[in-house]
């Protein structure tokens, strides 16, 4: 009985992942638990709960009191620096690794419209048919690889 | 992950900020790594990497060392 339980949560969780990407990939904004009940058709709160498993499976990430998505990796429900545009829509990355990763988790040619860091200098970096297209400029990882997600949000 | 003109330019961020320089990636090096991490996140049977298989991502891409280690 207990493994049932489990496997159905898997199953549910698999549901509400595959709901909240599709939906956010398809109006360009974060759906709230609320719009992912009604799409999969659930109560809400058995929604919550899976909101909350794939949070602590470091699959999303929610905000600290409203538990509504915060990130949604790659893509980030609030406004942040880097501006994605791919599949005639808009999307925010919250770092240039998550912006670079919502082009290829659309596997879209896409752009990235963001600054330097230091001075503010307008950079664009565009994927053509998978290949980035020339651009000089370099990436800086603050945090080291195993303290990533302990950092998440500044990450 | 910030994006820099330049590697001096990480430099004055960090001092700027009191951060302590962290690791350079070439913007190739994070495609490749984006692409790696995120291409089949919308896949129904998509699951998080192990450690393992992310320690082996990391040194597919050349990205060794001790900054890199996930241990």
């Amino acid at each position: 009985m207990w493994i049932n339980i489990v496997d159905m949560n898997a199953a549910f969780d698999v549901d509400v992942r595959l709901t909240l990407y599709r939906d956010f990939i398809q109006t360009g904004r974060a759906p709230s638990a609320q719009r992912i009940a009604q799409i999969v058709q659930a109560p809400l709160d058995h929604v919550r709960a899976a909101l909350e498993r794939l949070a602590a499976g470091k699959v999303i990430v929610l905000q600290p009191e409203s538990r509504e998505i915060l990130m949604a990796n790659p893509l980030s429900a609030v406004p942040t620096p880097f501006l994605v545009w791919a599949n005639d829509r808009s999307f925010f990355g919250s770092c240039v690794w998550d912006a670079l990763g919502i082009i290829a988790m659309l596997q879209t040619d896409g752009t990235l419209e963001t600054s330097c860091s230091c001075c503010g200098e307008a950079m664009t970096i565009t994927i053509r048919n998978g290949q980035l297209l020339p651009i000089q400029g370099v990436i800086h990882f603050a945090i080291p690889a195993k303290r990533w997600w302990e950092h998440i949000v500044f990450t | 992950m910030l994006l820099f003109r330049a590697e001096e330019h990480i430099d004055r961020w960090c001092s700027e900020w009191s951060q302590p320089r962290g690791a350079p990636l070439t913007i190739h090096q994070g495609w490749q790594l984006a692409r790696a991490w995120y291409q089949h996140k919308m896949d129904p049977d998509w699951r998080r990497g192990t450690l393992e298989e992310t320690e082996g991502l990391l040194i597919q891409l050349g990205l060794t060392g001790p900054f890199w280690s996930l241990r």
